[in-house]
């Protein structure tokens, strides 16, 4: 049977298709892909989407419960914080925050990496070990040591850390990246292309930039859900986002003197982390499988 | 062969301590204000000690004559004083780092303990239900923010339940001398006697911060023991030991563990710069008193000598981890040992 197996495989179909075949066939890869896209379009689109200026008080709707409770107000679906601004439109606000900017971040961490993975992958000898060996004194500072660093030296402020996660994330892209490209290097269609006479530019251009872009949606995908993680934990912290801003980790931080009157205001933000985070890990290991999978038939 | 191998890590090493306190020296200038303040932490020296601070640092000189006077600073165990509490910075890092080890420790013993044994059913009875649910399990906890965690669980077990204390390392109650650091063997070298008691008191504290902590590399233990067991069950290897007649779990503990822990072992390393960020938040949130909260505390007081020494001892202790565990898998797995040396 296996001898014929290619006869029941659509091998026409392109390397992105056979991906998404395979994609498919994993529910929970699928419900958290539809989860990220909800996640993007509401961080895209959330400014509009608000019921309420988030950052509008009312002084008579003070910490109102969520509506479906006995105290509830339907005025205000998920209830008020101690400041009178509602929940919903601040959580709303909050994923352009805590999500759309680690997508940014992730994604300039992503280009950064791949050019200087790219470098790292190309050189040889004395300057690629010693790139390595900065690379691995950059792995050994935790992303919250750095930020506090950067904090040190800047001052507080959403800009500011992410510039810390930027930092903490390259050396996973570089070593991605190059690890690829040295696995691609050894590879007899890079000798022969080579042997055509392309130069390195033509041999990354057509050849190993093809084979890299699994790899680092792959990477990519990891890399965001640290990028939320530290976000929030950095805005809880005080450190990044300041506060009036409705990023979710500061929300949960703002909540902590209500723990006993409000939990619902500490729960809900950290749910929706958690969720988004969810969502980013299960898109992560199903690409992951549909790689294997795509590459070993 | 090997001592190649152990020659260049040890060479690696070097050039990475070297690139850390170079980094750690530039701080001095790069932080707002005087770099004398920076580094010696006295705030305002007078007009007495300030060319004796001026000469001892070099600061009239270049950089490079500065970095080496910094150098020697460090390895003299001069490492400033800390602007808020104008304690020496060693002192104050020998205070907190064993409560920051001793909690990182505990987490890590817990996610050994259930990681290795739920990772190995998961894959074992990977289309089971029940390796479903441990995947399932694992996916979750890998997803959770540390901080709202650590909330929901003092919610749940100190506010609700009122089992667990939620903050601090004992009740003040006890008095128990620092001679380690670490708590659990302090009280039991304090010849105190409320010893018992105390011990109870401390187990108390640990349960709740150390749980939290450890849910992160459990989830990190069971996915990669899980990934690394369904990678070797199907090496042929496993097939060879199955049939020379070996029994199922024979073949499991000889032949498949063995090989299987390898890359758990080399992930930890790499993950232990995040569970160092980690141990620093739920520090933060249960009053550990660790270089955790001892660093944010110094970022709120514009602690600049204590940022610069938290900095050392932690990264330090990172590479160090780092280059053991690389060691390690070099020294059990003869495969990486041929690749090192050729």
């Amino acid at each position: 049977m296996a001898k014929f197996q290619w006869l029941y495989h659509k091998t026409e179909h392109g390397p992105l298709s056979q991906l998404w075949v395979s994609f498919r066939q994993q529910h929970s890869a699928v419900i958290g892909l539809m989860l990220f896209g909800f996640f993007t379009l509401i961080a895209l689109f959330g400014p509009v989407l608000t019921p309420y200026d988030p950052y509008l008080q009312n002084p008579d709707a003070l910490l109102l419960p969520p509506s479906w409770d006995d105290m509830g107000d339907v005025r205000y679906l998920l209830g008020t914080d101690d400041l009178g601004r509602d929940q919903l439109s601040r959580l709303i606000k909050g994923a352009s925050y805590t999500f759309g900017i680690a997508l940014i971040t992730a994604l300039g961490a992503m280009l950064l990496g791949l050019l200087l993975g790219v470098l790292a992958g190309m050189s040889k000898g004395f300057r690629a070990s010693a790139f390595n060996h900065v690379l691995d004194l950059a792995l050994t500072i935790p992303s919250l040591l750095l930020a506090i660093i950067i904090v040190a030296i800047l001052g507080p402020g959403l800009i500011n850390t992410i510039w810390a996660i930027m930092l903490a994330l390259l050396p996973q892209f570089v070593h991605g990246v190059r690890n690829t490209i040295l696995q691609q290097l050894e590879q007899e269609y890079v000798i022969a292309y080579r042997l055509d006479g392309a130069n390195n530019w033509q041999i990354l251009r057509y050849v190993i930039f093809p084979n890299t872009w699994e790899q680092l949606t792959v990477l990519f995908s990891m890399a965001l859900s640290t990028a939320i993680l530290d976000i929030a934990a950095l805005g809880f912290l005080g450190l990044g986002a300041q506060a009036p801003a409705a990023e979710w980790g500061l929300m949960v931080a703002d909540a902590l003197d209500l723990i006993y009157l409000s939990p619902w205001s500490i729960a809900l933000p950290g749910l929706l982390i958690f969720i988004a985070v969810l969502s980013v890990n299960l898109v992560s290991d199903g690409l992951r499988t549909a790689v294997r999978k795509r590459q070993e038939n | 062969m090997i001592w190649h191998y152990l020659v260049r890590r040890l060479f690696l090493l070097s050039f990475v301590f070297f690139a850390l306190t170079c980094f750690a020296f530039s701080l001095g200038h790069l932080f707002p204000g005087d770099p004398l303040v920076n580094f010696s932490g006295i705030s305002q020296p007078d007009d007495e000690l300030l060319p004796i601070l001026v000469q001892q640092y070099q600061l009239d000189n270049g950089y490079l004559q500065q970095y080496i006077a910094f150098l020697q600073r460090i390895l003299q165990g001069d490492w400033g004083l800390s602007l808020a509490s104008q304690q020496p910075v060693l002192y104050e890092l020998s205070q907190v780092f064993p409560a920051t080890l001793e909690l990182v420790a505990y987490a890590l013993l817990i996610s050994f303990v259930l990681g290795v044994p739920l990772g190995l059913l998961a894959a074992i009875k990977a289309s089971h239900w029940s390796g479903r649910v441990i995947s399932t399990i694992a996916l979750l906890g890998y997803s959770l923010p540390i901080f709202w965690w650590a909330l929901l669980m003092i919610m749940l077990f100190s506010i609700g339940l009122g089992w667990f204390p939620t903050s601090g390392r004992i009740s003040v109650l006890y008095e128990i001398p620092s001679v380690t650091g670490f708590m659990l063997p302090d009280i039991l070298l304090s010849g105190q006697t409320y010893w018992q008691a105390a011990l109870q008191d401390a187990i108390r504290h640990l349960w709740l911060p150390a749980f939290v902590l450890a849910t992160y590399p459990t989830t990190v233990m069971i996915r990669f023991t899980r990934d690394a067991m369904l990678n070797v069950w199907q090496q042929s290897y496993i097939k060879t030991a199955r049939a020379k007649g070996l029994s199922r779990s024979q073949v499991l503990y000889r032949h498949g563990l063995r090989n299987a822990m390898l890359p758990v072992m080399r992930q930890l390393g790499l993950q232990f710069s995040t569970l160092v960020t980690l141990a620093m938040i739920s520090e933060l949130i249960f009053s550990w008193p660790g270089i955790g909260l001892w660093l944010l505390d110094s970022i709120s007081q514009r602690n600049y000598p204590a940022i610069q020494g938290g900095l050392l001892v932690i990264s330090s202790l990172v590479i160090l981890v780092n280059i053991l565990m690389d060691v390690l898998h070099t020294l059990f797995n003869p495969l990486a040992r041929k690749q090192a040396n050729g």
